[in-house]
């Protein structure tokens, strides 16, 4: 019971605060727009959690994941008329289908290779898109997504939002909680170490690589259900970049830490309009944030608990201080 | 049933750090391994366990050829190791850490990590009292909770064979286990060696302190330069004038 606690007690936390937001904010439609797209990028965010947080893969091709989904879904809602749960499914596989044997190829040599691999995947696709034709659309994208049947008001549409986050938040919950994802922590901070374990490394980390790719595109089959209009720059490298801001300014390698870079950062976006600035800031958070906390503000909590610990020991120190300096008085008299 | 190595060579560009070196490890007993620091001993076990790739000769374990077969796989088919500086996350504590060495028993795949179906609930319990039972064989139970990095070497070194022995393997592969050690911390390490190898596992023992190697191993393989220069019990060992001159040096006369 205790550990089930512990286990799921990010989960606890996000479902306590999204009931409060939820009924602060559900009669007014800016805020309940506000809340998608921050749930979208909690997703996306999410998958960035999920590989550089837990398997240390710094993949700058998240976003790409997600555009996956979101084409996925468009073409086979917007022009076949196919219904959005198959653009579900196709959302949730495509991405992993290709991620995986992207990691597995190059996952033997080191970690910087995987990078420049996810980079070089961000790009190849990002020109297919462009140059697909009809077929994706080309620069101009592809418009007219039919909203979720189930969720076609905001209201509706944030409870689909965040119950997809509260899902991904358990299944990530679970996989830290298991010797799979123990494996997952040593093999970041210590590749041999892992293998000394018997952790078949390259297995580990393409599956890794897969199920965020899978939580990406998940992100990306709500963004084109919620926005109706996909495009090439919709979900571009420049939100791959984003969201690993995101990921790492709330702290990569915990459940909530994405999902409160997430919402952070796109109220910063919300609350400093202009464009020319906005690059300033998001640079201005994540040196803030690394030079205070550097796991994030996750981290705050271990930085807050050891000044508590350090103040509370000064104040034993200064009440035995106290106590002698009283019994010494009282000897003296 | 046995480690058989013959004949080997590992080469590092052009150095030879092994060469011709050969040796049987049969279950139930304890092999030692010693010589001069660069004489080739760490990289003997990372050429069995298949972290270095051997230029020529066999590795065979219980008469399958370890050619072309990855470290983890070895490893999972019961050859542990440990790592002459223990390979550590200090941020992990000492349980969680003895955890991770029960991974190729747990056989739990990413779909039930991810789903957390109840029968991997179970699993997870059993692991967790075998954990505990090993932190018991090793007088690391108080350690339990702490955190690797706040721990001084002597536990991190106990720690780290305890995650050896979880995996529950037929070799264990011990390099300079006793180094850092307190004289109680070896005491509890020699009973350990001893209970797994009345328990039918070979010891493979990479160790300087000769007094240790005394109370400990049946035969000693001395390698100096990459080569076998001598083999034998302790006792006929260290009276050789060859093992002298090469792990204390030549007199200056």
């Amino acid at each position: 019971m205790n550990s089930l606690l512990m286990r799921y007690r990010s989960v606890l936390v996000l479902i306590v605060v999204l009931t409060v937001v939820t009924m602060l904010i559900r009669a007014n439609t800016v805020w309940l727009d506000t809340s998608v797209v921050i749930a979208i990028y909690s997703l996306i965010a999410l998958s960035v959690g999920i590989s550089y947080g837990q398997a240390g893969i710094l993949s700058v091709a998240q976003a790409a994941f997600a555009s996956v989904g979101a084409y996925a879904t468009a073409i086979v809602t917007a022009r076949y008329d196919l219904p959005a749960a198959v653009g579900l499914v196709l959302a949730l596989l495509l991405p992993p289908l290709i991620a995986y044997p992207l990691a597995r190829l190059v996952t033997r040599l080191n970690a910087l290779s995987l990078a420049i691999a996810t980079l070089v995947f961000g790009q190849a696709f990002d020109i297919i898109l462009r140059e697909g034709g009809d077929f994706t659309g080309g620069y101009i994208g592809l418009s007219g997504i039919p909203p979720l049947p189930f969720a076609s008001g905001l209201l509706q549409f944030h409870f689909v939002a965040w119950g997809a986050v509260l899902i991904v938040a358990v299944l990530l919950s679970n996989l830290i909680d298991s010797p799979f994802g123990r494996a997952t922590n040593t093999l970041r901070s210590d590749t041999l170490r892992a293998v000394a374990d018997g952790v078949n490394v390259p297995h580990v980390r393409s599956a890794i690589l897969a199920f965020s790719a899978s939580v990406a595109g998940l992100g990306g089959w709500l963004y084109a259900h919620h926005i109706a209009y996909i495009g090439p720059d919709s979900l571009g490298p420049s939100v791959s970049l984003s969201v690993l801001l995101m990921a790492v300014v709330g702290g990569a390698q915990t459940v909530l830490g994405p999902i409160i870079g997430a919402a952070l950062l796109t109220l910063l976006f919300k609350f400093i309009p202009s464009q020319e600035v906005q690059g300033m800031f998001y640079g201005g958070a994540l040196i803030a944030v690394l030079v205070l906390t550097p796991n994030g503000l996750m981290g705050l909590r271990t930085v807050i608990g050891r000044w508590m610990k350090s103040s509370a020991t000064k104040r034993e120190r200064a009440t035995a201080n106290v106590a002698t300096g009283v019994s010494a008085a009282r000897r003296a008299s | 049933m046995s480690i058989e190595v013959e004949k080997i060579d590992v080469r590092f560009g052009g150095v030879t750090a092994l060469q011709d070196v050969g040796l049987t490890l049969q279950r139930g007993e304890v092999l030692a391994v010693i010589g001069p620091n660069g004489s080739g001993k760490s990289t003997l076990f990372n050429a069995i366990t298949g972290f270095v790739d051997i230029a020529s000769g066999s590795v065979a374990v219980d008469g399958k050829d370890m050619a072309g077969i990855p470290a983890a796989s070895r490893i999972a088919s019961g050859i542990s190791r440990t790592f002459q500086t223990p390979r550590i996350n200090p941020a992990a504590t000492v349980e969680d850490s003895v955890l991770c060495g029960f991974h190729p028993h747990a056989r739990i795949s990413f779909w039930e990590g991810l789903l957390r179906p109840p029968a991997m609930s179970r699993t997870e319990a059993e692991l967790r009292r075998r954990r505990t039972r090993v932190l018991e064989q090793l007088d690391l139970l108080g350690f339990a909770e702490q955190q690797m990095g706040e721990l001084p070497m002597g536990i991190v070194r106990m720690v780290d064979i305890a995650r050896a022995m979880a995996a529950e393997p037929n070799y264990l592969l011990l390099d300079e286990p006793a180094a850092g050690l307190s004289k109680t911390e070896q005491n509890v390490l020699i009973q350990q060696v001893r209970q797994l190898a009345k328990q039918g596992v070979g010891v493979l023992l990479v160790e300087h302190n000769f007094g240790l190697i005394r109370r400990l191993a049946d035969r000693v393989i001395v390698l100096d330069r990459g080569k076998v220069l001598l083999r034998g019990t302790a006792d006929e060992v260290s009276k050789r004038p060859e093992f002298v001159t090469a792990y204390l040096g030549t007199s200056v006369q």
